[in-house]
């Protein structure tokens, strides 16, 4: 295990030392390693995309592709996302079906610093994907919008997905839900900690099929924002479920329709 | 060697014991090389805020460097106090800066053409004319460039109908005529885009200048900025400022609100939000995404960002030797893409570009940067930061934002230092105030 792990991120050390000195101990990767489970992941299939340089690790732009024909005997069941310096290393863990047609899906993270981000992708078949990048932070993820949180729009959510679509081909939805994600690790004015407060699940079906489901932790930025694929073979309704951890629910409906 | 009080290579040292600024402040310059050629050979592309303070300052560390300048414009007419002339508080003449103190005091050489092309292994560069200038270092001081389409629609077609005014010249004028055939009761739209862009505060100046216009001139407006970022540049100082001032003339709506633009169609000044809310415009301001000004591309120091990575001791490209690249066309951060900025890049450049000619040390580097923003008539806010280097890293060592709860006074007096900072700076960078 810590083998196949030292092999994947001595390869990335090539590419980008000076950012990555100031590495984090090995424990702290340690929720990579158990979702790589011993096995050595494979390089170049999996593609991810982040700024080099970010002013903002509030909201840094997120998107990781995967090739893969996205049939049901060989699809992408899982891609897993890591930010390894954040207190959390936890991104987000995003479960695909082969009715998104195509493998990418794009978000928002929060970077407490300069660090490197890892994604894990999982194939039904067992293969294992990785690939990281390193990001510059100038402006820390913590520090921004503190007390900017405006709750008049809390849990008001958008969904937005082409007017037509052809049947069996994929067309990228857009969603975004107005939460805070409190991390509760933060202190308001008064030096007291803010509650937690996360939405940790975000699901999109059809009909009674789930499309795509995924697992939120602390580093996703406040505002989750989440774009992926949705390859409808017939009209239909897309449904979109934002849970959050207190028990609390959005849902938005948006219609499907084919050319 | 010994026509000053100290020959060159104890100048250099003196230079990089104390830092540039003290040593120019004791009036002190580098006695030029031994008789014959000159110390070295410098093109400058940009004439700039960044090109024309390197341009200056290498003649001033040591008038034995031969420097070009190269740069079309016999006026640089420059984007900061541009949103004043938008405001109806600065004319536009008083944003044109010449060269004739470059010549003339510092005997640096001024080539009114464009720079087309770079060959990095023969040092040339080629001008738009056909003739070429050699170098021992150059600097690229080229500003940005508009990625045109790269917002839907966003076309060179397109910003003769909804104006960028982000370069200023005829763009500024088109905006400000524009704004004076608006109807009153009308919307004024602007489009603000995502990290990193030149000038942080600049959209949220512009607002603020395009509402003393409109609340003087055609009241009954609405302004409505469209923002691709949730954080934006002195935030809490600018939306106290809008409300002081302004009322509920300017309305903002960041990302997470749909702020996003994702499309504009300039024929009907129209825009697309990313979940798919039009609004109409009566004038439409599109601030679209940028990169590195052309020449900074073909001469291969860009990366897959679209700027300029560069070594933080001295700004030089780690990707071309002997390439240097100044002011906007940089990734820097946390340096914001200033005007200020680009002169305490031009400075620092060439007290090391000086230092490198002549095989010694450069001096430590240590940048500034103030933003000043007109909010209103006597109402001005401010940004600072100082920057040194951590770890190998640019990183800010201090800084700080103007104090939320200041009075009129404080906000009247950062508007008078905004206007002895323009003097001073443009009078600093070209030597026409
Ligand atoms: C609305 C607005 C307000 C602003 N307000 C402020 C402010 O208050 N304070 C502040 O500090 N900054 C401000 N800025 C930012 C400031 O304008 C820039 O940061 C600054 O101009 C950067 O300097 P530069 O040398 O990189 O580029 P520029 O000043 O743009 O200079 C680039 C020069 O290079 C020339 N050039 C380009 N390509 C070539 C070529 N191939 N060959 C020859 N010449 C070439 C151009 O003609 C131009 O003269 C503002 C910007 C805007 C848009």
């Amino acid at each position: 295990m810590y083998r196949s792990l030292a092999v994947l991120l001595s390869g990335l050390m090539l590419v980008a030392a000076p950012v990555w000195a100031g590495a984090p101990p090995w424990e702290r990767v340690e929720a990579v390693q158990n979702v790589l489970d011993g096995e050595t992941p494979v390089r170049g299939a999996i593609h991810l995309d982040l700024p080099l340089v970010s002013r903002d690790g509030s909201a840094v732009p997120l998107t990781v592709e995967v090739d893969s024909p996205m049939s049901e005997d060989d699809y992408v069941a899982s891609i897993h996302l890591f930010a390894v310096s954040n207190p959390y290393p936890e991104i987000a863990t995003i479960h695909l079906t082969p009715r998104m047609g195509q493998a990418k899906v794009a978000t928002r993270v929060r970077l407490n610093e300069s660090q490197r981000v890892v994604a894990v992708a999982r194939t039904n078949t067992g293969r294992v994907y990785a690939d990281a990048r390193e990001v510059r932070v100038t402006v820390a993820g913590c520090l921004a919008r503190d007390a900017t949180y405006d709750s008049d729009t809390l849990m008001l959510a958008r969904v937005r997905a082409p007017e037509r679509f052809s049947a069996g081909e994929p067309g990228e939805v857009t969603t975004l839900i107005n939460h805070p994600m409190e991390t509760g690790l933060r202190k308001n004015g008064d030096g007291n900690l803010i509650p937690r407060r996360i939405v940790h699940r975000v699901a999109a079906s059809v009909g009674a099929e789930t499309v795509m489901e995924a697992e939120l932790h602390r580093s996703v930025s406040a505002d989750p924002y989440l774009r992926f694929f949705v390859a409808p073979v017939e009209d239909g309704t897309l449904t979109v479920r934002w849970d959050e951890e207190g028990g609390e629910s959005a849902v938005r409906e948006e219609s499907l329709r084919l050319r | 060697m010994t026509r000053g009080r100290i020959n060159r290579r104890q100048a250099l040292k003196l230079m990089g014991a104390m830092g540039a600024g003290p040593f120019l402040a004791a009036g002190g310059r580098i006695p030029p090389a031994a008789a014959g050629g000159p110390a070295g050979r410098v093109v400058v592309v940009g004439g700039g805020f960044g090109g024309a303070t390197v341009a200056k300052y290498i003649k001033r560390f040591d008038p034995a460097v031969e420097v070009t300048l190269v740069e079309p414009s016999r006026r640089h007419f420059t984007c900061p106090f541009s949103n004043l002339y938008l405001g109806g508080l600065y004319q536009f003449d008083a944003l044109g800066h010449g060269y004739e103190e470059l010549v003339s005091r510092y005997g640096v050489q001024v080539v009114h053409s464009m720079a087309d092309d770079v060959d990095a292994d023969g040092r040339t560069v080629r001008l738009a004319g056909g003739e070429t200038l050699s170098w021992d270092r150059l600097v690229l001081s080229p500003g940005i460039d508009i990625r045109w389409g790269e917002l839907e629609g966003y076309t060179r077609a397109a910003a003769e109908k909804a104006p960028h005014a982000w370069q200023a010249g005829p763009q500024t004028h088109l905006l400000k005529k524009q704004l004076e055939a608006m109807e009153d009761g009308g919307t004024f739209i602007l489009v603000a885009p995502d990290n990193p862009f030149r000038c942080p505060p600049g959209p949220y100046e512009r607002v603020a200048m395009v509402a003393n216009y409109l609340k003087s001139h055609k009241p009954k407006s609405k302004i409505l900025l469209l923002d691709a970022k949730d954080n934006f540049s002195k935030q809490g100082l600018f939306l106290d400022g809008w409300r002081k001032n302004y009322g509920d003339m300017i309305e903002w709506v960041g990302r997470s609100q749909d702020g996003e633009v994702v499309r504009v169609d300039a024929d009907r000044l129209e825009v697309e939000t990313e979940f798919g809310t039009t609004h109409k415009a009566s004038v439409l301001n599109v601030v679209p995404p940028q990169r590195a000004g052309f020449i900074a591309r073909r001469a291969g120091v860009t990366d897959a960002s679209g700027w300029a990575p560069v070594e933080p001791r001295t700004f030089a490209s780690p990707r071309v030797e002997g390439v240097y690249v100044i002011g906007d066309a940089t990734e820097a951060a946390p340096m914001p893409k200033s005007g200020f900025c680009a002169n305490a890049q031009g400075k620092v450049t060439a007290a090391a570009i000086v230092a490198d000619l002549a095989g010694v040390d450069g001096p430590d580097p240590s940048w500034a940067n103030t933003c000043y923003s007109t909010v209103a008539p006597g109402y001005g806010i401010s940004v600072a930061g100082v920057y040194g280097i951590r770890e190998g890293h640019i990183e800010e060592i201090s800084g700080g934002v103007s104090p939320a709860d200041a009075d009129a006074a404080f906000r009247r007096r950062e508007a008078e230092y905004a206007v002895a900072w323009y003097r001073a700076i443009t009078q600093d960078t070209w030597g026409t105030a």
